[in-house]
This record gives structure tokens, C-alpha cells and sequence, in this order.
């Protein structure tokens, strides 16, 4: 029988720090003002109404608004414990991709095989090696708890899979390239209640290896999952802190209403 | 509902039934009077032109005498040019699709450029004869040959295939696009790695269609100036000595099927127009035969690509 | 931004269990002055109702539990209402007990009525029955702070239970002394201690009632803190 015995975490360390971040899509300005700590091998939680900017703050890590014309970014976000600010145009977007990997929404899987999936990443960078590759997709097959469903079926199209499955091949392929980061956004809106539970319990357990930061728009996941919370409403950032001071006691109103379901 | 509101929604279905059936009784008739026309010209050809169809017709070149006269350099000819337009137009075809697709910024010049390719889809094929008898007959001193068919009939397809293209393209998710930059991918590896890939079947697709209308393009041919009556086939491909010899077929004078068919028809003698019907019949089997194609590697190429 | 759910039925619920707390509390309130007359009257038959009532309180504490259990279990609660739910849950035990208290004395007064010893000793009535108003009050005032959710009052209900402790030790040196006076008073004293532990002990739980109400407005425990610090928390 496994202990349950839990022992006490030790102090967070900063892995990240945003500060006073604004983002424009054009003219319009998406985020006012965020300054935001993100915590080391820690879970953090970003929710809110649609349209508070949860998502865009979170594709702002790993620089996705790059590919579309018309984005401006003002303010840093720096990476621990370099402290580089990745949002520096001087800083390739695909450094800090190869740092700070993502899992979407929608489950999506490449139509390749199972394996090529999880690889993927990996040949980006130029690996070639056989051996390394597959040492490396069986750890993070292992990883995203799917290795004992899929062992024998490596070369089999990953799309054929369920959609809990295919999320999960999506989480292996972002823990394979060992990213420091790993943004989760709404990555249960698309599945069924048991899967949902299987992400969620993947994610405590994935935390001990990299850092998570996660939008959801459900507010029980967020209380479920996260360590730490940040509330954001039209682009400002209302509330931060510990998730059970939120959930419990939170310091402002607009929080409290919120997550009471005082307004939608 | 009481039984009064019931039959008066009956009445309603009824009407709107009856509407169902008139509307797929004229669609049927609709479709049934193109299929019945194309397949009755198809038949009057066929019973005309198959008690020709033996092994010699094949294997012989045309003759002044027709129960002599034969399709081989015809249909060699065919081939031959349709390997060059696949050559030429598939690397263009795909690279401008790719290019405007993925590398374009979204600004007047590019408007400009896909507003003319989609137009260059109606251009008249007689305009691109012309065209290319001033450029690459003249100009480029390439000759009636080979490779100036080849060459004209690959811009007449090039809408063709960068349309396709495109829209293959286009019909990636982009969640799919994000999904490999977000690995880390630059733009190039993207669109290797993923795009060209998924879009393959459009791709091919779009190709074979592009060339089944190739191959049966007439004016420009003429146009370029195809010879109507070959009695020797051009060298085969990469069969004389390198380094010009391997090319030597491309330079070579020429002739297509639908130029043989046109020949033909326009003699007198009513055994030729039997040869006509003949060589019609394998040129629509031939088109019949690469659409079926596309199809086939349509669906086995699809198979795998599930969003 | 209203004080008001989204969802209607999730606010009657809440309300729902607000006044059925008050309801339940307005019963033990009336049990336990209700047991006090009997006793200051020798009233046995008055004792009997208390005691037939007593299974009506005990009813309502577990109904009440389990529908603030299945809000729990639907709603998900958080904050606030989170808040609100855990201290109702402590708020129905504590009234719970004061109807245990009242079904003591009650007991204690057929006791008495049995042994037949009215007007034979001078039982301190008056002071048990000051003791018993101040408790009463006590209760009443906390039910009224919970009714308006009133941190403030909820203070002042906890310095107020000082005033009930003095009176139980002013009361049990009373009775020591009929007790060493009169040694045929003991046996009727020592139950009339255990009245005045009961009525103290019903002072003790409109505390514990105050200290839930601070809870639910203030989200702080301020069970077993200091004076100062309550008040430093209700600022």
C-alpha cells in the first residue's frame, strides 16, 4: 500500500515572473497591466469569465501570438533562473517553444503514428538516434500514464485513439522534449467526465517534474488541481494567491462573486 | 394536440413530403440528361471504333492506309509530353501554393497575384498556344518540340494545381499548425513535416485532374506546331549517350493523340474516321482511366489523415 | 454586483436552511425557559412536555444536516457559502445540546417531584432563574446576530458570556453553603448544581455560536483565540 502520509512541499521557488504585461491585438488591448509569479514545480490556475484574457495571457509564454500579424507585446515575462525575458524580440520564439511546450483544447494528435507523435519534438531538434528516440518516447509515454496502452502499438495512428487517449499522447509529446514549463489550455473542455479525472490526476503528478500553469473555465478544476489561483477579469488581473485562501477567503469581492456563482 | 391540431400537422408533412419526392424526381431528371447524352456519344463511339481496336493499331505508326494506320506515336507522343507538363508543373504548382498560403503577408500584392491565377484558370488554351510559340518556340529558340508542349501545357495547368494546392492547404486545421510550432518547429519543418504531407491527396488530386485535361488539349499544341503525321517515335527518354543524349527526346518533333484524332477526321475516306473513333475511344479511356486513378489514391491516401 | 446567486435555487436553498437554524433555534430556546418555570414551579407535568418535545429538536438537528450536506454534495460550494454551511453544521450541534440541557433539567424536576420535596428546603430559585435569563438572552442574542449575520453583535455575545460564568460560581458557593447549613439539602442541592452546569454550559454553546458567526463573515476561527485578537479580526 502506497503511504498516505503527505509530506510538507518545500517553499516555492520563482520559475517565472510576469510584469506589468499589457498585450494589443491590433489596437485593442487584451491585458492591462499583469504582474504575475509563477512557482516552480507548482500548479497554477488561471480562471475567469470568457473574454478575461486567461488564454491569451497564457499564449503569451510560449510566444503563439507570434504567429499571427498584429500582436504587440509591452512588459517582460522572465524565465528562472536565466532571466531572460522571453518576450524580447531578440529572443527566438522557437527557444523559448523548446522550453515552454503547450497542450490545446481540442486533443491534436498529428495523423502520424503513435510514436512519430511523441518523437516529434525530439526530431525537430535533429535527433536522430533510434535508441535515444524511443528511450525517450517510452519515458514520456510513461510519463503521460498511457506507456501500458499503447506499448504494443506504437506504429498504429495515433488518431485512432480515444479522445482521453489522444489528450494524453498530446501530454506525452509535450513532457518528451523535457520543457521547464508546460501551459495546459482548457485541456479537459473537450473530454467526458472520467477522462477529465485521468488529466487531472495526470497533472498532480507531471507537476513534480516541470512547472504547469493552466486555463480552465471550471472553476471546481481549478479548486481541484491548482496551488496556486490568479482571477482575471477584462483583461486585468483582479485576485492571486494560494487556492484555498481563494476557494476559502478570498480577499476581493469580484473574486468572491464569482467563484460563488454571485454572476456568471 | 387534440386530434384536430394532429391532422392538420399531418396535411402539412404530407405537402411537404410531396415536395421532397418532386424536388429528387427533378434532380434525377437533371442529372439523368447529362449522363444519358455523354453516355450515348461514348456508346455511338465505342460501337464505331472497338472492331478496330486490335494489337497492331497500337503498335503502328500512322499510314496512308487506314486499315494500316496505328496510334504509336500518338500515344507515346501523349506521354512523353505529359511527363514533362507533371515535371514542370507539380515543383511550381506547389511551391507558389505553399508561398502564398504560408509565407505571404496578407496585403494588396498578394490579392493581386491570387485574383490573376484564379483568372488565368479562363484563359482560352488557344491564348497559351500563342503565347508560347512567341516565348519558347521564338524567344528561348526551344522549337516544336517536346518540351515547348510540355512547358505550354504546364502553365495551362498551373491554376490548376496551385488552386488545389491551396485549398488542400488550407483545409489543415490550424490547431493541427499550432500544434508544431508549439514542438518547437520552425516554418519550413511545419510545412514539410506536416503540410505537404497531410495535403497530398488534394495535391495529387488536383495534378491528375490538371493532367487529364492536359492530355486532351488540342489548340495549343497545334499552336506550338505538333507535327500531324509522325512515322518515327522520338528517342526514348535518357536512352542516348550522356550528357546531351540523355535529353535528346525533348527536343525531339512530336505528336499527340488528340492532334492524330483530329488528322483523321478530317479525311474523306469514311475508314478513317473509323480509326478516329477508335483512337477517341482510348483517349476517353485514357482520361476515364487517370480520373479513377485520383480517385483511388485519393481514398487510400485519405485513410490516414483524420483531424 | 447583486448579493444574489445565479441560479435561484441555490439562494432558496440557502435560505431555506437559515430559517429552519432559526426556527430550531427559537424551539430550544422555548424548551429551555420552558423547563426553568417547571422547575421554579415544581411543575412536573410541564417537564413531561419538555422532555416529549425534546425528540422534535433532536429531528430538526438531523434533518437540517442532511439537506446542508446535499447542498454541499450539488453545489460545490466556496467562500462564503462554503463558510456559511460549515458553521450551520457546528451551529445545529450546539443547539442540539442546549435542547440536551433543557431535557436535563427537566429530568431534574421529576426527579424532585418524585422524591416530593417542594417547599421542605429554600432552593436559590431566584438565582437559578437569573442565571437562566441571562443564558436565554445569551442564546436569543446569537440567534438574532446569526439572523443578520452581525460580527459585531457576535462580540459582544462572547464578552457577555463572562457575566453567566460568574453567576454559576456565585451559585455553586450558594449552594455549598445550604449544603453545609443543612445536610438534608444535599441531595436536592447537588441536582440543583447540575442545573446551574446546565444553564452555564447553554451560555457556553450561544458562544460557540458566535464564534461560527464570525466565521462565516470574517472567515476567521477564532475559537480558542484571545479577546484582543477577536476583536482585531471583526475590525
Amino acid at each position: 500500500m502506497p503511504s498516505t502520509i503527505t509530506l510538507p512541499e518545500p517553499p516555492p521557488v520563482l520559475k517565472a515572473q510576469s510584469n506589468n504585461l499589457d498585450f494589443y491585438y491590433g489596437s485593442f488591448k487584451a491585458l492591462k497591466g499583469i504582474s504575475m509569479p509563477v512557482y516552480a514545480n507548482r500548479v497554477t490556475a488561471l480562471i475567469g469569465p470568457s473574454g478575461c484574457g486567461k488564454s491569451t495571457f497564457l499564449r503569451c509564454f510560449n510566444r503563439m501570438h507570434d504567429l499571427y500579424p498584429g500582436h504587440r507585446y509591452d512588459g517582460t515575462i522572465s524565465l528562472f533562473p536565466d532571466g531572460v525575458n522571453i518576450l524580447d524580440k531578440q529572443v527566438d520564439p522557437i527557444e523559448v517553444r523548446m522550453r515552454i511546450s503547450m497542450v490545446f483544447q481540442k486533443p491534436n494528435p498529428f495523423p502520424k503514428s503513435i510514436f512519430e507523435n511523441v518523437a516529434y519534438g525530439l526530431r525537430v531538434r535533429g535527433e536522430s538516434s533510434r535508441s535515444f528516440l524511443e528511450d525517450k518516447v517510452e519515458a514520456a509515454l510513461r510519463g503521460a500514464a498511457l506507456w501500458g496502452e499503447v506499448k504494443d502499438r506504437l506504429r498504429d495512428l495515433a488518431v485512432n485513439l480515444s479522445g482521453g487517449q489522444q489528450q494524453r499522447l498530446c501530454i506525452a509529446r509535450a513532457l518528451a522534449t523535457d520543457p521547464e514549463i508546460v501551459l495546459f489550455d482548457e485541456p479537459t473542455s473537450a473530454l467526458d467526465p472520467i477522462a477529465t479525472g485521468s488529466i487531472e490526476e495526470l497533472i498532480g503528478e507531471i507537476k513534480h517534474k516541470v512547472t504547469v500553469l493552466i486555463v480552465t473555465h471550471n472553476m471546481q478544476q481549478a479548486a481541484r488541481v491548482s496551488d496556486f489561483t490568479a482571477y482575471m477579469y477584462l483583461g486585468d488581473l483582479i485576485e492571486y494567491g494560494e487556492t484555498k485562501e481563494i476557494f476559502m477567503k478570498p480577499k476581493r469581492k469580484e473574486t468572491e462573486d464569482y467563484i460563488t456563482g454571485r454572476f456568471g | 394536440m387534440n386530434s384536430h391540431d394532429s391532422l392538420a400537422v399531418k396535411a402539412i408533412i404530407r405537402r411537404h413530403k410531396r415536395w421532397d419526392v418532386i424536388f429528387a424526381l427533378l434532380g434525377l431528371m437533371a442529372l439523368a440528361v447529362g449522363i444519358l447524352t455523354l453516355a450515348a456519344l461514348f456508346v455511338d463511339m465505342a460501337v464505331a471504333g472497338i472492331p478496330r481496336l486490335n494489337a497492331d493499331f497500337f503498335t503502328s505508326f500512322p499510314s496512308r492506309r487506314s486499315a494500316q494506320a496505328g496510334i504509336l506515336s500518338a500515344w507515346v507522343g501523349s506521354i512523353l509530353v505529359m511527363l514533362v507538363t507533371a515535371v514542370v508543373a507539380v515543383p511550381v504548382g506547389i511551391a507558389g501554393a505553399v508561398y502564398l498560403e504560408e509565407y505571404a503577408r496578407r496585403n494588396v500584392l498578394t490579392s493581386i497575384i491570387e485574383i490573376n491565377i484564379t483568372n488565368l484558370a479562363g484563359v482560352p488554351s488557344i491564348i497559351y498556344g500563342l503565347l508560347a510559340l512567341g516565348l519558347f518556340v521564338y524567344t528561348f529558340g526551344l522549337g516544336q518540340s517536346i518540351l515547348t508542349a510540355g512547358l505550354t501545357l504546364a502553365l495551362l495547368i498551373l491554376p490548376i494545381v496551385i488552386t488545389t494546392t491551396r485549398e488542400s492547404l488550407r483545409a489543415i486545421p490550424q490547431y493541427i499548425r499550432e500544434g508544431a510550432y508549439a514542438c518547437g518547429a520552425s516554418r519550413w519543418q511545419v510545412v514539410r513535416q506536416h503540410l505537404l504531407p497531410y495535403s497530398t491527396p488534394g495535391i495529387l488530386t488536383g495534378v491528375i485532374i490538371g493532367l487529364s485535361r492536359a492530355i486532351g488539349e488540342t489548340a495549343p499544341i497545334i499552336t506550338i506546331g505538333a507535327l500531324t503525321f509522325i512515322a518515327f517515335l522520338p528517342p526514348m527518354p535518357f536512352s542516348g549517350d550522356p550528357p546531351a543524349g540523355l535529353f535528346e527526346w525533348l527536343s525531339s518533333p512530336f505528336t499527340v493523340m488528340p492532334i492524330q484524332i483530329f488528322n483523321w477526321t478530317s479525311r474523306p475516306d469514311p475508314a478513317f474516321h473509323q480509326n478516329a473513333a477508335a483512337a477517341s475511344f482510348i483517349l476517353v479511356f485514357m482520361t476515364l482511366a487517370m480520373n479513377g486513378l485520383a480517385i483511388w489514391l485519393r481514398y487510400r491516401l485519405r485513410k490516414n489523415i483524420k483531424w | 454586483m447583486s448579493d444574489k446567486h445565479l441560479s435561484t435555487q441555490f439562494d432558496a436553498e440557502l435560505t431555506n436552511i437559515s430559517t429552519r437554524v432559526l426556527e430550531m433555534g427559537g424551539l430550544v430556546e422555548h424548551q429551555m425557559a420552558k423547563s426553568i418555570a417547571a422547575l421554579a414551579a415544581f411543575d412536573a407535568e410541564q417537564a413531561a412536555q419538555v422532555l416529549r418535545e425534546e425528540e422534535r429538536v433532536n429531528r430538526m438537528e438531523m434533518e437540517i444536516d442532511r439537506d446542508l450536506s446535499a447542498i454541499i454534495a450539488r453545489r460545490q460550494p466556496t467562500a462564503r457559502d462554503l463558510r456559511l454551511l460549515i458553521a450551520v453544521s457546528r451551529i445545529i450541534a450546539n443547539l442540539e445540546r442546549v435542547g440536551d440541557e433543557a431535557a436535563r433539567i427537566a429530568r431534574v424536576v421529576q426527579r424532585l417531584d418524585a422524591v416530593g420535596l417542594h417547599g421542605r428546603i429554600r432552593p436559590p430559585v431566584s438565582d437559578l432563574n437569573f442565571e437562566s435569563e441571562l443564558a436565554v438572552a445569551l442564546l436569543r442574542k446569537a440567534l438574532d446576530a446569526f439572523a443578520r449575520l452581525d460580527p459585531v453583535q457576535a462580540v459582544e455575545v462572547l464578552k457577555q458570556d463572562d457575566e453567566i460564568d460568574r453567576e454559576f460560581e456565585g451559585l455553586m458557593r450558594k449552594l455549598i453553603t445550604y449544603m453545609m447549613e443543612d445536610p438534608r439539602t444535599i441531595s436536592t442541592s447537588i441536582d440543583l448544581v447540575f442545573v446551574a452546569k446546565a444553564v452555564e454550559r447553554v451560555g457556553d454553546h450561544a458562544k460557540n455560536l458566535a464564534e461560527a458567526i464570525i466565521y462565516i463573515v470574517k472567515g476567521a476561527d477564532v475559537r480558542h483565540s484571545p479577546p484582543q485578537q477577536i476583536e482585531n479580526a471583526v475590525k
